[in-house]
């Protein structure tokens, strides 16, 4: 046990996972995002998209689209990518990894996005790049400052009482993971529902949540 | 906890019912029974079940085990004392089920409710400046210790009041009939729950059950502090009975009017958060 410093903000630690100098936790808190992540991870490999069904304007016709076996396999895979970053993104304990992890979720998200060939939805995943490849700044920056600033990346010297982390480097990283995927973030996001694939837009959506719940975890505990 | 999962179930049910009454009452129509929601869940359990052919099968079923599942976690959480965060956690959760409930089907009315859910993300933001804004008071968010700061302190319904309202409008948010309930709009059918039939429907109205006696529970917990339980189902209704009156008076905003309503509130309490910050050093 390492005794995890918040145990008044996400619960007392369960679990811990070393890998050398780094050091993931499971807390109640992390491990029910991590369980989330899991759970919807598991739907994108044996989930089947739907057929969406189109009504034709001026008329009572509709019709169901078929579904594209190249497309399904290209999303499935950048979706279970997405998941095992955000799984990773739970329980960091390191705020690089985490940024890591958090710029990965934006990377696959565009992914998921940009395989369908429609020109809304391509608008939507160009204009969602922008943001995403941005908030990397503020992002990485945040991490810097607070390296700079503290002398190391750990979450469990971070959490400490000792510590003081500057505001501005907690405000950057919310704002950076907002960026990778928060949807009020841009609402052109709404257009990526265009296209087909629903256990596999639904994980855009929930890594973005998902990386907003953690990183406010983490915002708070420094 | 079984019981006690039933109990709250059987309550939020009797709530949506009892919601449903007084908004009728106030619009000058009679209204259904108040045990009208217990009786709908019941019928749609033994109602001929389907998954549309259209559908993402496995997460058309998924969403509603998901549904009833993190509101159970919830409920757990705010009866042991568990992290706040957690129940936060929840509740921005339940925007995947919700979206994921309307894409899944296909349907483009579904589709519709899944759009909606995802521009009226800003709903959340509220909760979370709830959340610390009662950090900044009690310097802990575990819910034991926020009871406990209550018990010494007196109710934070006093020392954080723009908190609470924050709180009881996320809440209204989730209502139905509410004047953001623009997921499920009837110029959308039903919205994304349109697909959702038979043993479905049953599972998400048990699900939303929860969710409503969760919420309403968190508010008098949060705020108030910790009653005998007979006590706090009073007090719950008094905060159910408040919310039908805003629901049966206000019309359903436009989507956009929502995000716009809601980020206003929440720009007002960011304010109110940095005041709080430099008053409390």
């Amino acid at each position: 046990m390492f005794n995890l410093p918040t145990e008044s903000i996400g619960g007392r630690e369960l679990f811990v996972l070393e890998f050398g100098d780094i050091v993931n936790y499971f807390s109640p808190y992390t491990a029910a995002l991590f369980a989330f992540a899991l759970i919807f991870t598991a739907l994108a490999i044996v989930s089947r998209p739907e057929r969406q069904v189109d009504i034709a304007f001026g008329g009572d016709a509709y019709y169901a689209k078929e579904v594209d076996v190249d497309l399904l396999r290209f999303q499935r895979f950048m979706a279970i990518a997405c998941g095992l970053a955000t799984l990773g993104a739970m329980v960091s304990g390191d705020v690089f990894n985490f940024t890591l992890f958090a710029s990965l979720v934006g990377i696959t998200n565009i992914g998921i996005v940009a395989a369908y060939r429609n020109r809304h939805v391509l608008n939507a995943a160009f204009q969602y790049g922008i943001v995403a490849m941005l908030a990397t700044v503020p992002l990485f920056g945040g991490a810097a400052i607070i390296l700079s600033s503290t002398g190391t990346l750990s979450m469990w010297e971070l959490f400490t009482d000792g510590v003081v982390v500057p505001i501005i480097a907690k405000v950057f990283l919310v704002i950076g993971v907002m960026g990778e995927g928060m949807a009020p973030f841009y609402v052109a996001k709404a257009e990526i529902t265009r296209a087909q694939g629903a256990p596999f837009i639904l994980m855009v959506h929930v890594s973005s949540l998902l990386l907003f719940l953690r990183v406010i975890e983490i915002a708070i505990s420094m | 906890m079984i019981p006690y999962l039933l109990f709250a179930t059987f309550i939020g049910l009797l709530f949506h019912g009892i919601h449903r009454k007084v908004i009728a009452r106030i619009q000058g129509r009679p209204g259904p029974p108040i045990w009208q929601e217990i009786l709908h869940t019941l019928k749609f359990s033994f109602k001929e079940t389907w998954i549309p052919k259209t559908a993402s099968q496995i997460l058309f079923v998924a969403v509603v085990f998901v549904a009833i599942g993190i509101w159970s976690g919830a409920l757990y959480v705010l009866l042991s004392g568990g992290s706040l965060l957690l129940l936060f956690g929840v509740y921005l959760l339940h925007k995947i089920v919700e979206h994921g409930m309307g894409l899944s089907s296909g349907s483009p009315y579904g589709k519709f409710g899944a759009i909606r859910s995802v521009i009226s993300a800003a709903s959340e933001l509220p909760l979370f400046v709830t959340v610390i804004a009662i950090y900044l008071f009690t310097h802990s968010l575990s819910i034991a210790d926020i009871v406990a700061y209550q018990e010494v302190y007196g109710p934070l319904l006093i020392a954080a009041f723009p908190a609470a309202v924050a709180m009881y409008l996320i809440i209204l948010s989730k209502m139905h009939y509410g004047p953001f309930s623009i997921i499920e709009a009837k110029e959308i059918v039903s919205g994304n729950m349109t697909e959702h039939f038979g043993v479905w429907r049953a599972g998400l109205e048990v699900g939303y059950a929860l969710k409503t006696y969760v919420l309403l529970y968190a508010f008098v917990l949060l705020f108030i502090g910790q009653l005998p339980l007979a006590l706090m189902l009073l007090v719950m209704l008094l905060v159910l009975i408040s919310l039908s009156f805003v629901c049966a008076i206000t019309p359903m905003l436009s989507p956009y009017d929502t995000v716009t309503v809601q980020s206003l509130v929440t720009g007002a309490l960011v304010i109110y958060i940095v005041i709080l910050v430099v008053t409390m050093g």
